[in-house]
């Protein structure tokens, strides 16, 4: 294997899945899905499917329902079925450590998928929430490079909502040092909830008599929380507003105007990317000799791990057709009730 | 009763069990249930905004001596409501709404017990503010008692209670849980207060039938269940706690040692004590597989956990180590079983009861969002489950007639009608509390047992009471807390299956054990220290 992994070592790992179909053979790889009755999963499976059967290896899978102890009894099914690598999405990264403890006994390669299982001996893989911090930031500041900002948070309870901010912290740094921007309000978003971003969009307009030129939302719901309140003082449209996820609604408000942007985290990258390296993992592959992987230590216990953070794609105005064309969503859901002639994509 | 002479005791008592044999008799019985809220003359919500997102508690007990459950349901922003019990023995559920004095605003939990040993139930009020002490001046009034017996009420987002009487004393020891810093309500997390200990006081000098100011249980994690409970049956019982993790840092659930004269300790890592985080809502404890040592169950957020002592080796100490065996039994109940979510469930109060009288100990579970948590389920009903002949339970909560979509909290079973049946109030968040009369056919028979004895712990809180059918023994531990922000105090059911008589015995605070005596099924029984089992007949 080692041969291998370092002829492709300056490739990307979205090249891995065809060196590895000479590799791995017959290789079992056993999926646990925290509550794969959500819709979103049905789409990451099938990539993930897909490129573990092209590395001609064979996919297995189990659905914990939402249940922690039915996702340890899970894993061990999926070790008894034969699996020689796992891919774990995890319901509660608190309780999930017995499964991946008796995975790495057995040598059992385990990946974390979008959500983080802070194990030494665990792969993690997601998209690099900072970089969807700074894309955010980015495009904010294109827009609006001077002038007072507001920042609405995700959910403090949630790591990634502190990734995002240092994201977009790291980008308007210079220009808050040098005076250029101003932060005249931040806020935590209680579960995330778009009520409450609009809640505290509200008092952050009040506090500032409306004089608020830009808004770092760390969401798509978020997003649309703020929206709404720009709305009610007139603001929509004149003050650009970031957010995360291509929500429906949200691309839709990007074709109208009144959001800067939409970072778009596509599902099926990060299924493929989970495919391909599980089926490397499972045919010899030591994790620091994945294709792409880097050596992460952020998680809360500061934990140093093998990862590899995919990069997202900021959806504006001027690329919905990305969204479009990968059939995430319908061109009369981005374009409805935008202005003829206005929006490329919509023509 | 000594230590070692115990745990022989014990290890004799799960060599018994293990050998009886599966009885056709205890084919499980789907038990029913129907609503009688408001021709019971039930009208009651838990209001308030985030402040009272948790509590709403149901308190339970007898406060005019006339053995029939007499309640308390916890307003919230609002004032509580109390009923008097004013139902017939067998007949359809009847309450009249009365002045007792209990009826304070801003009140999120409460949990009856004696404080002054006077034969006359008290109740602690939890309140978003002042805590207060209510004694019970008979015939269900009740007086402020904060300044009579030093209770610092303090001025909190109290959530949590338990009681003890530590040896020795002429006076109960309480256990208050405190939840966020309310004033931080923009940035909540991590400001989680300390949890009160109010111990008697100390003074030579002075009476010491009152408390001393309360002390901090340094660190505490939000809290909103607490419970005395004898975990390794050592004679003096320990304070579990459970802990909301959404709003700690660090934080885990938590045991902690008390013994008399000393500062209390938490059980740490090198004693055995094994982190859990979980959102921690509610505690219920029953000695479910007969070892001799109480199963608890802990509400939380999707999985709820039931955690099994881990045995000892025949010569040593139990050591308080504990096996998740929630998913075994059936009881993670993280997901609902009715309206078509698929988003996990958020639980409240719980409580193990037997409600079809077969003999096995059931499981209720209040479910309900928070408020608009989006992961998680709002439409979540309430989990009736029960114990099948193998141990593991069902969801029966449709079937049964309680799988109410309601945002539901504090919950109580209770034989409100005195008919053998376990009856249900349910308290709901910003909607009308549930109360539901138990009318199962082809049930079990019952006894009904309250304990007395002289002295300041006069409803024998920390005793327990030992149900012999055959060669079978169930055990209960008499307990002041736990469940999610409500009590009872009064009857202890035991269903005893189709047996006809039973043997009951009772060791006491303090160990000494009780003789074995005869009971005829059907009955209430008060069981007074040193003496038989009387009978007593309800009107």
């Amino acid at each position: 294997m080692k041969k291998f992994a370092t002829a492709i070592m300056a490739g990307v790992a979205m090249s891995l899945a065809l060196a590895a179909v000479a590799e791995a053979k017959d290789k079992v790889i056993g999926v646990s899905w925290s509550n794969f009755q959500e819709e979103r999963w049905k789409t990451d499976e099938a990539a993930m499917k897909a490129a573990i059967e092209a590395a001609g290896d064979k996919y297995i899978s189990a659905d914990a329902q939402s249940s922690a102890a039915k996702q340890l009894t899970d894993v061990e099914s999926l070790i008894t079925q034969g699996a020689n690598a796992l891919i774990i999405l995890s319901q509660d990264a608190a309780a999930i450590g017995p499964a991946v403890e008796k995975a790495v006994a057995e040598g059992i390669p385990v990946v974390g998928y979008d959500r983080l299982i802070e194990n030494a001996d665990a792969f993690y893989l997601t998209f690099d929430n900072k970089e969807v911090g700074r894309m955010q930031a980015r495009a904010v500041f294109a827009a609006k490079p001077e002038g007072n900002y507001a920042f609405i948070k995700g959910s403090s309870a949630d790591p990634n909502a502190d990734f995002l901010f240092s994201g977009q912290m790291e980008v308007l740094k210079e220009a808050m040092d040098a005076g250029k921007i101003k932060n005249v309000g931040e806020a935590y978003t209680d579960g995330w909830l778009p009520a409450n971003a609009q809640k505290n969009m509200e008092q952050i307009l009040t506090a500032n008599n409306n004089a608020v030129d830009a808004v770092v939302a760390s969401n798509d719901g978020t997003a649309g929380g703020v929206v709404a309140a720009l709305a009610a003082q007139g603001l929509a449209g004149t003050v650009p507003v970031s957010g995360q996820d291509g929500d429906h609604a949200a691309l839709n408000r990007v074709a109208l105007g009144t959001q800067t942007v939409s970072v778009w985290k596509d599902a099926r990258d990060l299924g493929k990317a989970a495919g391909e390296i599980a089926s490397a993992l499972a045919s010899g592959t030591a994790m620091d000799a994945v294709p792409g992987a880097v050596k992460w230590a952020d998680g809360p216990n500061k934990v140093e791990m093998n990862a590899i953070f995919l990069k997202p794609v900021p959806i504006t105005k001027d690329n919905l057709n990305v969204v479009i064309d990968a059939g995430w969503v319908a061109k009369d859901v981005v374009c409805q009730g935008v202005a003829a002639g206005s929006v490329a994509a919509c023509n | 009763m000594r230590p070692s002479s115990l745990r022989a005791a014990l290890a004799a008592a799960v060599l018994v069990l293990a050998a009886v044999p599966v009885l056709a008799e205890d084919a499980p019985v789907v038990p029913g249930f129907v609503e009688e809220t408001a021709e019971a003359g039930i009208d009651s919500v838990y209001s308030g905004e985030w402040e009272f997102m948790v509590g709403g508690g149901a308190a339970t007990f007898d406060c005019n001596d006339d053995g029939y459950p007499d309640m308390l349901l916890a307003g919230g922003a609002g004032p509580s409501r109390f009923y008097r019990n004013a139902g017939t023995r067998g007949g359809p559920l009847r309450f009249v709404a009365e002045r007792s004095g209990l009826e304070l605003d801003g009140v999120a939990g409460a949990y009856p017990l004696d404080v002054d040993g006077d034969g006359i139930t008290d109740l602690v009020l939890l309140r978003v503010g002042e805590n207060v002490a209510m004694r019970g001046q008979g015939e269900c009034k009740f007086e402020r008692a904060n300044e009579a017996w030093g209770f610092d009420g303090g001025d909190a987002w109290s959530t949590a209670f338990a009681a003890t009487w530590e040896r020795g004393e002429q006076w109960p020891t309480l256990a208050v849980g405190n939840y966020i810093d309310r004033t931080q309500d923009a940035f909540p997390w991590g400001s989680c207060t300390d949890n009160w200990l109010h111990r008697p006081a100390t003074s030579t000098t002075a009476d010491r039938r009152r408390f001393a100011p309360p002390a901090a249980l340094k660190p505490s994690f939000c809290s909103l269940s607490m419970l005395f409970t004898d975990w390794g049956r050592a004679g003096t019982p320990a304070l579990r706690v459970s802990n909301d993790r959404e709003y700690y840092k660090g934080g885990q659930e938590q045991l902690w040692r008390l013994e008399p004269g000393a500062p209390p300790t938490p059980y740490r890592a090198a004693d055995g004590w094994k982190p859990l985080r979980i959102w921690g809502m509610g505690i219920a404890g029953t000695d479910l597989d007969g070892d001799g040592y109480p199963e608890y169950f802990l509400t939380s957020m999707a999985d709820n956990k039931l955690q099994s002592l881990v045995k000892p080796a025949a010569d040593e100490s139990p050591r308080p180590t504990y096996a998740d065996v929630a998913f075994a039994r059936g009881v993670t109940a993280h997901r609902p079983y009715a309206g078509g979510e698929i988003k996990p469930s958020t639980a409240w109060h719980a409580q193990f009861e037997d409600v079809n009288n077969d003999g096995r100990m059931d499981l209720f579970v209040a479910k309900g969002n928070v408020s608009e948590m989006p992961d998680f389920a709002m439409k979540d009903p309430n989990n009736l489950l029960i114990q099948d002949r193998d141990g593991r339970f069902r969801e029966v909560g449709e079937e049964a007639g309680v799988a109410s979509f309601r945002t539901s909290r504090g919950a109580a079973l209770a034989d409100f009608n005195l008919d053998g049946l376990l009856d249900l109030v349910v308290v709901n968040r910003g909607d009308k509390a549930q109360l539901w009369r138990n009318v199962s056919r082809d049930t079990g028979r019952f006894v009904a047992v309250r304990l007395r004895q002289d002295g300041p712990n006069r409803d024998a809180a920390g005793a327990w009471i030992e149900l012999r059918r055959g060669k079978a023994v169930s055990r209960r531990e008499i307990t002041v807390g736990g469940g999610h922000a409500g009590g009872q105090s009064g009857w202890i059911h035991f269903g005893l299956g189709q047996s006809e008589t039973a043997e009951l015995r009772v060791l006491w605070p303090g160990g000494e054990e009780g003789e074995w005596q005869p009971l005829d099924a059907g009955g209430f029984y008060i069981v007074e220290r040193g003496k038989p089992p009387a009978p007593w007949q309800p009107r």
